[in-house]
């Protein structure tokens, strides 16, 4: 069996950058670890996924990727591309979601309308109520979603957690060659935030 | 040494490991890595293998097949897009064979992530007549690009490794030495007209009844190396069922199978020839069949034709009989549906759960210079009177395709690399009433832009060409290409220059322009569409990006508040991603994203209130 974590982002976020962070974290503590990056698009504002499977045998035999209704974990650190995977998530399955939106001029000049938060939250909760949401936002937003994500993964307590502040801490420092001080302290806002707030819906 | 390194990267190493002494290729997504990592390796370690992105794919195969033929071990990569492009040499090269091992890698896109046709290279091994190898994962495109080198050598017939972006783009532990081990052949090539040339239908026919006798030994030596791997449960007094899967779906296969131990399985990575033995043993075993592989029925027509032609009474399931569908990238869904149909269940009803409420368009980046070519474009338009409803753009690949989108809205069409500019002359040759304008970038100028605009030059075109030169392949991730600065390409390179090679095409009419200088812009775009015959604009100013990285940023734009009235026409004319809406003390106004802008200016040249000017020295954007 598999933990499969589904994030996504638009260009920019830095989403890559944390899917690596997390696949490498948990290959590095010995979990079969696949990670799918679909790119190409990150510079031009679109649509950036990252789709992480981890089994804790290492001769579990699985494909790439996540398949509808698969994810455990649905990251979404943008809320059109968060509600645009919807599909992914298990049923009963965790959100974490970061409030941001990326609104394109077409919704500017008023020829589109944009998802809100709420709406995300109304949706998801068809199918979960294991959604976490952060209201505010820490640049790089990428280390501080993944704060969020070690927070959220403490609480479930889920088997065979890796996941913890003080070893992500490790990672973050061993793998990040810039700005490491500036990533730590994203990073822990999220943690700290994700601890505090816990806001469940 | 464990490294978690992609389906591309694996690809890379393995040819290193193998001892390439020459890679090529010209960049794509989902395959473009592959060569980066390479060009990264060779920059850093001596010795190296050579090492080039070229002009196109073709150019690309040539070079590595005549590195092969004076019996180096060579790499050449390309999506499928270039497949096509290079297939003619692909063919004929085929027949010559191979002497040191020439693996072509050639990487699909089931579902088109990355745009363009939902091509299945597969074919190009049944029409070119040459052993395909389709690798389940990156540990797997590691193993057999190193197997494909020496089954080349084998059977002296290039080979095609062919990865679709799961494997592609997939990172996993992959356990290698990442060192490069040089074979340092000395290089020999003996005149063979027999062999090498095709003059006469003698040498033709032969050389083809060689090409076919080596594809048999291929078939024979890759099922010596059970490349394939085959797991019966026979003597089961149920039916035999077995699930015949290709590449990456292996692993989905694998993944569903675990539960289910009485069906058989084959696992097919040595997609052709198709190991008939294999596929025998499956059949005198079994009562149905279930295939799986994404994409067109390649396996399955394989099988079917063997399995009629032994006159087995069972029950293939797959693409044909309409159960699997043949577009789309398959997940355990389509392979859960194929074991449920083997397995003889009911019908499941599928449950659709589309709700995508809003796509992000991609856009040019911010201080792009494309987006002012097409702004001066849209203002040209207008200046002119000229409907753009009415006005044909034809659009080509790369970032410059990205002017189909709002609110720049100005191509029509996008086709194939170089394409913009032979669409164009017929479009206009149709008779249509208003101008008709060709878009296109540098690369893919070089790619395959240059013979339609021969074609136009000879036969006195009435079309607009626009180059819109940022001096890089930008959409793949930057590589060099021909025009890039001279400076900036590294090796021996030389920088060709597609103003002379316009001239000395013999087109009159050419100007260049920098498309932040938006006022000169507009009147030489506006002076070329009044003209007729063929009229050449190079549209002149380095990507944005790359520009950035090497120099940082020298000015900001700002907007100050107390002039903006939020009319947004900088916002409708321009849809720079750096402009955002922000509400300061109750009013809502437009605001200039520091992180963001690049400096280019653009968006002051919308704003009727001057609201928008250069920040000043902290750099604070509003």
């Amino acid at each position: 069996m598999s933990e499969n974590l589904f994030v996504t982002g638009v260009g920019g976020q830095g989403t890559i950058t944390l899917c690596n962070l997390i696949a490498e974290h948990a290959s590095d503590h010995g979990f079969r670890t696949s990670f799918f990056q679909s790119r190409g698009m990150a510079h031009r504002g679109g649509r950036v996924t990252g789709e992480i499977r981890i089994a804790e045998n290492e001769d579990e035999s699985f494909g790439p990727r996540i398949s509808q209704d698969g994810a455990d974990i649905l990251i979404g650190m943008e809320i059109a591309e968060l509600i645009n995977s919807y599909s992914y998530l298990k049923e009963g399955g965790i959100v974490i979601i970061v409030n941001y939106s990326y609104i394109p001029s077409e919704v500017i000049l008023k020829k589109k309308e944009f998802p809100s938060l709420q709406q995300a939250v109304e949706l998801f909760s068809k199918k979960t109520k294991q959604i976490y949401s952060a209201v505010e936002q820490v640049n790089p937003v990428n280390l501080f979603t993944l704060g969020l994500f070690s927070a959220v993964k403490s609480s479930f307590k889920v088997e065979s957690d890796i996941f913890s502040c003080i070893s992500l801490e490790k990672t973050i420092m061993n793998k990040m060659k810039r700005n490491k001080e500036e990533n730590i302290k994203a990073f822990r806002l999220g943690y700290e935030y994700g601890k505090k707030t816990k806001e469940i819906f | 040494m464990k490294r978690m390194i992609s389906g591309n990267q694996a690809v890379a190493f393995a040819a290193l490991e193998a001892g390439i002494e020459l890679a090529s290729g010209y960049p794509g997504t989902p395959s473009t890595e592959a060569l980066t990592e390479i060009c990264n390796f060779s920059k850093i370690n001596d010795p190296s293998p050579y090492v080039e992105w070229s002009t196109n794919e073709k150019v690309a195969f040539e070079i590595a097949a005549g590195a092969a033929w004076a019996g180096k071990r060579a790499l050449v990569t390309m999506k499928m897009s270039g497949a096509n492009v290079a297939l003619d040499s692909i063919v004929s090269v085929a027949y010559s064979g191979t002497i040191g091992g020439l693996v072509i890698y050639m990487a699909d896109d089931p579902g088109a992530e990355a745009g363009m046709p939902e091509q299945d290279s597969r074919y190009f091994a049944l029409l070119a007549g040459l052993p395909l190898l389709d690798p389940s994962s990156p540990g797997r495109a590691f193993h057999l690009t190193k197997y494909a080198f020496k089954l080349s050598e084998a059977v002296e017939l290039p080979v095609i490794l062919r990865a679709v972006t799961s494997v592609a783009h997939t990172k996993e532990i992959v356990e290698a030495d990442y060192r490069y081990h040089p074979l340092a052949r000395k290089p020999e090539f003996k005149r063979d007209i027999l062999r090498f040339t095709k003059a006469g239908s003698a040498i033709c026919v032969d050389q083809h009844k060689t090409l076919l006798d080596r594809l048999k030994l291929s078939k024979d030596v890759m099922h010596t190396h059970k490349i394939n791997q085959i797991h019966l449960n026979g003597g089961n007094e149920k039916r035999g069922l077995c699930v015949i899967s290709s590449g990456v779906l292996n692993h989905d296969v694998d993944e569903i199978l675990s539960s289910r131990p009485g069906i058989s399985s084959l696992k097919l990575e040595a997609i052709y020839p198709l190991d008939e033995d294999n596929i025998t043993g499956v059949l005198k075993n079994s009562e149905g069949i279930v295939i799986f592989e994404e994409l067109e029925p390649v396996v399955e027509m394989l099988v079917r034709s063997l399995a009629s032609g032994l006159n087995w009474k069972g029950r293939i399931i797959g693409k044909l009989d309409g159960v699997l569908p043949r577009t789309g990238r398959y997940s355990s869904k389509e392979i859960l549906k194929g074991i449920n149909e083997l397995e003889g269940n009911e019908r499941q009803e599928e449950v659709g759960t589309k709700t995508q409420t809003y796509k992000h368009p991609i856009t040019f980046c911010a201080g792009c210079p494309h987006r002012g070519t097409y702004v001066a474009l849209n203002r040209v338009l207008k200046r002119l009177k000229l409907k753009k409803e009415e006005t044909v753009v034809t659009g080509d690949i790369g970032c410059t395709i990205l002017g189909m989108n709002p609110p720049i809205d100005s191509c029509w069409t996008e086709v194939s690399m170089g394409s913009s500019i032979g669409l164009a002359q017929g479009l206009a040759l149709s008779g249509l009433k208003a101008p008709v304008i060709a878009t296109i970038g540098d690369s893919t100028f070089f790619h395959a832009g240059i013979p339609p605009l021969i074609n136009a030059a000879q036969h006195n075109s009435d079309i607009l060409v626009i180059i819109l030169d940022n001096g890089w392949t930008s959409m793949t991730g930057f590589q060099i290409n021909p025009g890039t600065e001279e400076m900036l390409q590294g090796g021996n390179n030389r920088r060709v220059d597609i103003e002379k090679i316009v001239r000395a095409i013999g087109v009159d009419y050419l100007e260049i322009i920098d498309p932040f200088k938006q006022e000169d812009s507009v009147e030489a775009i506006s002076k070329a569409i009044q003209a007729g015959g063929v009229r050449v604009i190079i549209a002149k100013r380095e990507c944005a990006l790359t520009a950035l990285r090497r120099e940082g940023r020298e000015i900001k734009f700002r907007i100050y508040h107390e002039k903006c009235t939020f009319c947004r026409s900088c916002m409708r004319e321009t849809g720079c991603p750096a402009l955002e809406v922000k509400t300061i003390r109750d009013k809502q106004v437009m605001s200039i994203d520091a992180d963001q802008c690049t400096g280019c200016g653009l968006c002051a040249t919308c704003c009727s209130f001057g609201a928008i000017n250069p920040a000043d020295q902290s750099g604070q954007g509003a």
